[in-house]
């Protein structure tokens, strides 16, 4: 049986839109996923280890490592993950034009109906709240604003630098995080700096950011550099600001990044059509299998999860069986201590669900029947108004939750 | 007719949803009834600031004696500040406190001419104008990338550690967080349902789901590659001193291996005390204290 990769399919010349590279065929839901008969491995890391595994040890890329490149090899790819991702949010995500003239075309040319109306607003939203609270301990915006600002006054008022240099583009990151277009600018400025700048140091004039000589082959740093690194590459975005400044900051890697991506994906740019007619399209040296198209009874579940998860509560008592499931079956690589605390995990939420359902019904009733004492509504509209509290209502225990999210970034974690 | 009166007609309409009930309003007009001199500042404050004040999470029998906090953020800034050599109290506190709505923050001693408080992430540019200690962040490239291990691989396996294992919620977290915030059992369920969704929603952003296995996973191989970046060394990056790094280490590796934090299951302990040398440094640091 031959290994199969399932990933998202390809965009902007590359072979796949996401990094780390869902339609929901896999059993748990994420891609990439890699099948091998009735085995699913997901996520990078656990695939790296089922190869290894599989091979005996042959099909490991790190297995020349010393203990300090293996340390470098998950320090940096801890690195980039975090960094990485949170700059190919910003910029194919978050920045807004960006999203609606690349992303969005790009995932749907690779989705059928429905779900090229449902997965890239979930991507979007989900972009958004990773990248929210860019305050981590390490990614200290706040600060460094505050200090380039100092500067950037300081060197306008002896006229080191012209005006029209410090007037970023305002459209570029506009919308980014509610600030105005040059406080966005420094901070990009900033993330990117810091994203690149130790890679571009750790290349330096060799081939693979570990080599030690000349003869020595990629590690898995490679690969996950390169599916970070080739997203931030891309050149014909709306708003190419992350490619300028990978560009100008890091040339060394911007060429590593050329480099490995014509060695792993080959010279031709890999388009959509490879992936789902390999037998039409022109040659590509990636071993393409066409998704099979989905059936009526596929496209009326997705439909039916998408209106389950979008309504609040029922979307917490799916995720809560999910989790459930997952703790139970059989063949989750959990042992029962893990799976008794993730099943007792789900219970509790599942109580706790219970109880701000209760909260809301409770706090519903108060303001129906203050609406009725105070005589702002009588009995005849009632359930015309009562309908629109509600929905407001619904709202408020996930608005509780950020609050303390926000809170928790900074404060009690 | 005059445009005024116009204007002043609709009041007299039926009570839309803003406006305040008459008796309501005819309560309200009457505060304040008496407006009394402002209290004196609680005998425990002290009258005048001889100290730099850090506000940290912790226990007021520890604070007392300089006892490393139990929050990881917390104890990270107040072991760095001991490590640079600035003098400073400990004053148990929580968010709530907070200009910023995190802890912890300082309030540096008087005379100075800023006496507002400095956050946390202000603290390492304070202490470096205090103390004339260096910058490590500028002096090698490993510092942030080594940091990141930190602040996510063992971040993400702490909070599930903390606060998803139920267990350890009901023995550690709540004891430390929730029970001290009030003393009303109402209030004190919603701060830990609220506690648990945040940290929940925090690991949910980077997966779609939990999977325990991977993030004990994820903290192994970071304790590894921080072993393997210590090596023989006393200190990270070879400094005769600690600093910055060695206290962000510090303030996982000690609240995992304490034995007075009262886990009921640590498996990150486990994982730790397969590195020797991270738990000697450990050791070595806590000396300071």
């Amino acid at each position: 049986m031959k290994l199969q990769l399932h990933v998202w399919g390809p965009a902007f010349n590359l072979p796949s839109i996401e990094a780390q590279s869902i339609p929901p065929s896999p059993p748990t839901g994420e891609l990439p996923a890699l099948q091998n008969g009735s085995v699913w491995v997901s996520r990078f890391r656990n695939i790296v280890d089922y190869l290894r595994k599989y091979s005996n040890g042959e099909w490991d890329l790190d297995r020349d490592l010393t203990d300090a490149g293996q340390a470098d090899n998950t320090a940096f790819s801890s690195f980039i993950e975090s960094r990485g991702q949170a700059l190919i949010d910003l910029s194919l995500y978050v920045s807004s034009q960006n999203y609606n003239g690349n992303t969005s075309p790009a995932y749907g040319a690779l989705l059928q109906w429905p779900n090229q109306w449902i997965f890239p607003p979930k991507l979007h939203s989900a972009a958004k709240a990773r990248t929210e609270h860019l305050g981590l301990s390490s990614l200290d915006l706040q600060a460094m604003e505050e200090e380039r600002q100092r500067k950037q006054s300081a060197a306008v008022a002896t006229g080191q630098i012209p005006k029209n240099f410090i007037q970023s583009p305002r459209e570029t990151v506009s919308g980014l995080l509610g600030r105005t277009a040059q406080q966005n600018h420094f901070r990009i400025d900033a993330l990117t700096g810091e994203f690149f700048e130790p890679l571009e140091a750790m290349l330096g004039k060799k081939s693979y950011l570990l080599a030690a000589n000349e003869t020595d082959s990629p590690a898995s740093l490679d690969c996950i550099a390169l599916g970070y690194l080739s997203l931030s590459h891309i050149p014909d975005l709306t708003q190419p600001w992350l490619h300028e400044s990978m560009r100008a900051k890091a040339p060394l890697l911007s060429a590593y990044t050329e480099r490995m991506r014509l060695r792993c994906f080959g010279q031709a740019p890999v388009e959509v059509a490879h992936a789902f007619e390999p037998l039409s399209a022109p040659p590509s040296s990636l071993p393409w299998r066409a998704p099979g198209r989905l059936s009526v009874a596929a496209v009326g579940s997705t439909l039916l999860a998408t209106l389950a998860d979008s309504t609040p509560f029922l979307r917490d008592i799916r995720m809560n069986n999910r989790l459930k499931q997952e703790a139970e079956s059989e063949d989750s690589e959990l042992n029962p201590i893990e799976r008794n605390a993730l099943s007792m995990f789900a219970d509790a939420s599942k109580k706790d669900m219970y109880v701000s359902i209760a909260t809301v019904v409770a706090g519903t009733a108060a303001l129906v029947g203050y609406m009725l004492h105070a005589g702002l509504i009588s009995v005849t509209t009632q359930s015309e108004e009562e309908e629109e509290d509600e929905d407001f209502e619904m709202f408020n225990p996930g608005q509780a939750g950020d609050f303390l999210g926000s809170l928790g970034d900074t404060g009690i974690f | 007719m005059p445009p005024a009166t116009e204007a002043v007609q609709p009041e007299n309409k039926t009570p839309s949803f803003f406006t305040v009930p008459t008796p309501i309003k005819a309560l309200f007009d009457k505060f304040p009834l008496a407006t009394y001199p402002a209290n004196d500042i609680p005998q425990r404050s002290p009258f005048r600031r001889q100290e730099n004040q850090l506000f940290v999470f912790s226990e007021p029998a520890n604070a007392r004696h300089g006892r490393p906090s139990f929050n990881p953020q917390c104890l990270k800034w107040q072991a760095y500040l001991k490590f640079v050599g600035v003098d400073f109290e400990i004053t148990p506190s929580n968010n709530h406190a907070s200009p910023t709505g995190a802890l912890p923050f300082l309030l540096p001693s008087l005379p100075t001419n800023a006496p507002e408080a400095i956050p946390s992430h202000k603290l390492q540019k304070w202490a470096i104008e205090q103390v004339h200690c260096e910058e490590e962040q500028q002096l090698n490239l490993r510092f942030e990338v080594y940091a990141s291990l930190l602040d996510h691989r063992i971040r993400n396996a702490w909070l599930y550690m903390l606060y998803l294992d139920s267990e350890n919620f009901n023995a550690v977290a709540r004891r430390l967080y929730v029970i001290p915030a009030s003393t009303n059992t109402l209030v004190r369920t919603t701060l830990g349902f609220q506690l648990q969704t945040a940290a929940r929603d925090e690991l949910l952003k980077s997966s779609s789901y939990v999977d325990a296995a991977e993030l004990e996973a994820d903290a192994a191989s970071a304790f590894q590659a921080l072993s393997a970046l210590l090596g023989e060394d006393d200190h990270f990056f070879a400094r005769p001193n600690p600093g910055l790094f060695d206290a962000s280490v510090f303030a996982y590796t000690h609240l995992i291996l304490e034995e007075g934090m009262g886990w009921k299951r640590n498996r990150l302990a486990t994982l730790l005390r397969e590195h020797t040398n991270l738990v000697q440094h450990r050791e070595r640091l806590l000396r300071f204290f």
